[in-house]
């Protein structure tokens, strides 16, 4: 087999602000002609960068090619000139992006964005053709994704499209012009569990039946070893390991792998570790609880319908705790939480949190002692025109306490979640993400509460923080004798960090219980879906993952084929 | 492009967002003309008894043996009609500009911002209320507005002042009405609801920061054509009153004399163009260094 491409030694730094840092170091990778190979690594470790300057997008400056090369089929990449390197795009090298929102233009069809891309291909080859045949070629490409009803597809519009559909249609659009290397960033990363199961086979099927070489570039183990025939892990622009994937994931040789896999939260076997503590009482109990939003339109907007965000829902959590709660997104997780904090009310039913009903006090200096969250995303969830000290000193300012005991608890709160007292003066910026979420914590437990709402407080962070962090919480949770309820799509995570869970589908508790009888033995169909989608990375998970039919799949979850009407 | 220099979960070691704006700024050479021009106007205008070689041209001191004179060395921007130094009430007269504009900007911005921060966080009636008004207001030609006030009231600086101050609030409620409302999706605001903040700290000690940067740029832009409204206002005769030197009025006494003493108009013209020109580049090279948009 020839090498289609072929990188060597390559280096890459970047110049900005007077200083000058190298990110990638002495890079040496090839795929084969019809080959799957995977560069793994964290946020940061210089993927991104090696993705751009083979595709020739990377900003230069501030990037510069120190050294090394990049071959395409035998062409020298950097050495082409613009003209010539452009022809390869599309045609050559393709590409599709992580995010499928964000890579469309909302305000013209998927059809004109698709014809574009045809008609500059068609272009810079030299070539015209009628717009007929150019349709019948994305119709074609569609059929190729597995959307059904094409013409309507092109027809519509970005936001028309649920997300995996859109996946879908990028995935077809890298594929319009017949290219022979694929690039995937993160492929369904931004999509949940059951739909990336989806776009995961498709790409599969894509690269045996086309012909094509495909390059994915992704931080998830578990999709690598569903996706690649070898692998590359790149740890601060080095790569720090290179095989075959079996080799990588049996026998894991730079400590760096090692480290990556075993952050990796198991869903079957013996390392699963199974979380049994619960105390007396019920600390949470919701019983009956629905939501329902109004959706208002047409003249003077009056109400047009309704829409049931939560359906009947009852739980109840035990002092003690580690309470999961697990869907995918529009399931209704978070309006639950929501309610659950007093920050929306019910429509129906009643929760009660220490044995209080939530509309007797939500908002009082009582309800915010018993009751915090911690947000998913700590970029967001702190100012980041304020300083550390300044956001851990709200909740304590508002429960009335004095400056020098202000002062004196920050000190605290910055020891009890790790983190050096000098972080008080600093801004978000200036802190990693596994540091922002310590900061996040450490705000939530600022007033001693005894119920924490952790909204997925790792999903946005990397699997060697999210180990970190999850220690922590451990800590926390036995050192104050706190009552997590985790909000999650990361069923790996839950298996290990809760002891109990509730499954939710569209608004309905579809399944509660004990993890291990939920995880070993799920009764509904939902579960077991969304079970066995997960990408996992050993062999021995994949055998214990529950059977589902179907014909069960297809009654639960959302088609990504099909247009909805 | 920071976050491809970072490490995975090392704390940002490199330089400081200041010292990255500092160097945003130091690298623009439009900017830092910018910069300079207005300081050398703020300097101008507080040291003027100093700076000008006669500080009673100010007045209304009268000298019929030197009228009309042309620009020379005595006179660099040569004399008006009645023997006045020009350049002596050119910088005088940046005193009464530079005076406009703290005084319309000192009471239009908290003004627009307070207003703007209510109508973004609130929403609901409050929002329909405060921004309808502000549509309203801004749908009413400036100029037309500015000469009704100033007409009904009687022509001065004080007067002049009020006109354009009540014109220029709008500005800043439109555009931090679009930062607050942007800002309302990130979950600050609420963590900051979840652990009992107040509403006034949420708008002033959460909300308000997040907005400095937007308005710092806009002030430094706004005071450009506040200058350049207040001269618009003089020259049509309802600003500053003789014999306070004030650019506009120069420039309107000085027209009647081109173009044969052209120097009359031209200089305070171009004094003008100086400050608008420094405040605008200061204010473009701030957007570039902070990052806002506007």
């Amino acid at each position: 087999m020839s090498r289609l491409l072929d990188i060597q030694d390559l280096c890459i730094g970047f110049s900005a602000y007077g200083q000058h840092r190298r990110v990638l170091h002495h890079v040496n990778m090839h795929v084969e002609e019809g080959e799957r190979v995977s560069l793994i690594g964290q946020s940061g470790s210089g993927k991104t960068v090696t993705m751009r300057t083979i595709i020739g997008t990377l900003p230069m400056p501030p990037g510069k090619v120190e050294q090394g090369s990049i071959h395409y089929a035998g062409q020298s990449l950097l050495d082409l000139a613009r003209a010539e390197r452009n022809a390869l795009k599309g045609t050559g090298i393709s590409i599709v992006l992580q995010d499928p929102m964000l890579s469309f233009n909302p305000v013209l069809t998927i059809g004109r964005q698709m014809d574009d891309i045809i008609r500059y291909a068609d272009i810079r080859s030299g070539r015209r053709r009628p717009k007929a045949e150019r349709r019948a070629q994305m119709v074609e490409t569609l059929r190729k994704v597995q959307l059904k009803d094409s013409g309507r597809v092109l027809d519509s519009y970005p936001v028309m499209l649920s997300g995996g559909m859109r996946q879908r249609v990028l995935i077809g659009m890298a594929l319009l012009n017949k290219p022979r290397l694929l690039i995937a960033d993160e492929p369904g990363t931004a999509l949940d569990v059951t739909t990336q199961a989806e776009i995961l086979a498709l790409l599969n099927t894509l690269v045996a039946k086309e012909g094509l070489s495909l390059l994915l570039i992704t931080h998830n183990l578990g999709v690598v070893r569903e996706m690649a025939d070898r692998v590359y892990v790149m740890e601060r622009g080095h790569i720090v390991e290179s095989g075959p994937r079996d080799d990588i994931f049996d026998a894991p040789d730079h400590p760096y792998t090692r480290r990556l896999m075993a952050a990796v939260p198991p869903l079957y076997g013996h390392k699963v570790k199974t979380v049994t503590h619960t105390g007396p009482g019920d600390m949470v109990a919701v019983e009956g609880v629905s939501k329902d939003f109004l959706t208002r339109g047409g003249w003077l907007n009056r109400v047009t319908g309704q829409f049931r965000a939560v359906r009947d829902v009852t739980l109840n959590v035990a002092r003690g705790d580690v309470f999961g709660v697990a869907g995918e997104s529009g399931s209704g997780k978070t309006t639950l939480a929501k309610m659950i904090l007093g920050l929306t009310s019910p429509s129906a039913g009643e929760i009660r949190l220490d044995g209080r009903p939530v509309s007797d006090f939500a908002g009082t200096r009582d309800f915010r002692k018993l009751i915090q969250i911690v947000y998913q995303n700590p970029g967001s969830s702190l100012n980041r025109r304020r300083t550390v000290a300044d956001q851990l000193a709200v909740p304590l300012k508002f429960t009335g306490q004095d400056r020098a005991a202000i002062t004196r608890r920050i000190g605290e709160l910055l020891t009890l979640v790790d983190l050096p007292q000098a972080y008080a003066s600093m801004y978000p910026h200036e802190l990693s993400g596994g540091q922002k979420q310590r900061v996040a914590i450490a705000r939530a437990l600022s007033v001693n509460p005894r119920i924490l709402v952790l909204d997925e407080p790792t999903s946005a962070l990397d699997v060697l923080v999210q180990s970190t962090v999850i220690d922590l919480l451990n800590r926390l949770r036995d050192e104050f004798d706190l009552t997590y309820i985790f909000i999650s799509h990361d069923l790996s995570l839950m298996r290990n960090f809760c002891n109990r869970v509730a499954v939710m589908l569209r608004g309905e508790v579809v399944e509660t219980g004990p993890v291990a009888d939920i995880f070993d033995a799920p009764r509904h169909p939902y579960t077991r879906a969304l079970l066995s989608a997960i990408p996992v990375i050993s062999p021995e998970e994949d055998a214990r993952k529950p059977p589902v039919t179907e014909a069960e799949r297809a009654k639960v979850l959302a088609t990504s084929t099909e247009l909805e009407d | 492009m920071s976050a491809l220099l970072n490490d995975p979960d090392a704390p940002n070691r490199g330089l400081t967002s200041g010292q990255m704006a500092f160097y945003r700024f130091r690298r623009n050479p439009l900017a830092i003309i910018g910069a300079i021009i207005v300081i050398s106007v703020i300097l101008a205008a507080i040291f003027a008894p100093w700076l000008a070689p006669s500080p009673e041209s100010a007045g209304s001191f009268v000298d019929f043996r030197n009228r009309h004179a042309p620009p020379s060395w005595d006179h660099p921007m040569g004399t008006d009609n009645v023997g006045r130094d020009v350049l002596s009430r050119v910088i005088y007269g940046y005193r009464v500009s530079l005076g406009l504009v703290l005084g319309v900007l000192g009471f239009a911005v908290p003004f627009g911002v307070v207003l703007g921060l209510a109508a973004g966080y609130f929403g609901g009636w409050t929002e329909t209320l405060i921004m309808r008004f502000t549509d309203i207001m801004l749908a009413l030609p400036p100029l037309a507005m500015a000469l009704a006030i100033t007409a009904v009231l009687s022509p001065n600086l004080i007067n002049a002042m009020i006109a354009i101050t009540l014109l220029w609030w709008t500005w800043h409620t439109r555009l931090i009405y679009r930062i607050v409302k942007a800002q309302m999706n990130e979950d600050y605001v609420e963590a900051a609801r979840v652990a009992g903040a107040s509403d006034v700290h949420i708008l002033f000690r959460e909300l308000l920061p997040n907005c400095v940067s937007a308005v710092a740029v806009k002030i430094s832009l706004d005071a450009g054509f506040v200058i350049l409204f207040g001269a618009a206002l003089s020259f049509l005769g309802l600003g500053v009153q003789p014999p306070t030197p004030d650019l506009g009025t120069m420039v309107a006494t000085g027209s009647e004399y081109m173009p044969e003493m052209w120097w009359q108009a031209v200089m305070p013209g171009l004094a003008i163009l100086y400050a608008i020109l420094g405040f605008n580049l200061l204010g473009d090279g701030l957007r570039d260094m902070l990052d806002v948009e506007l």
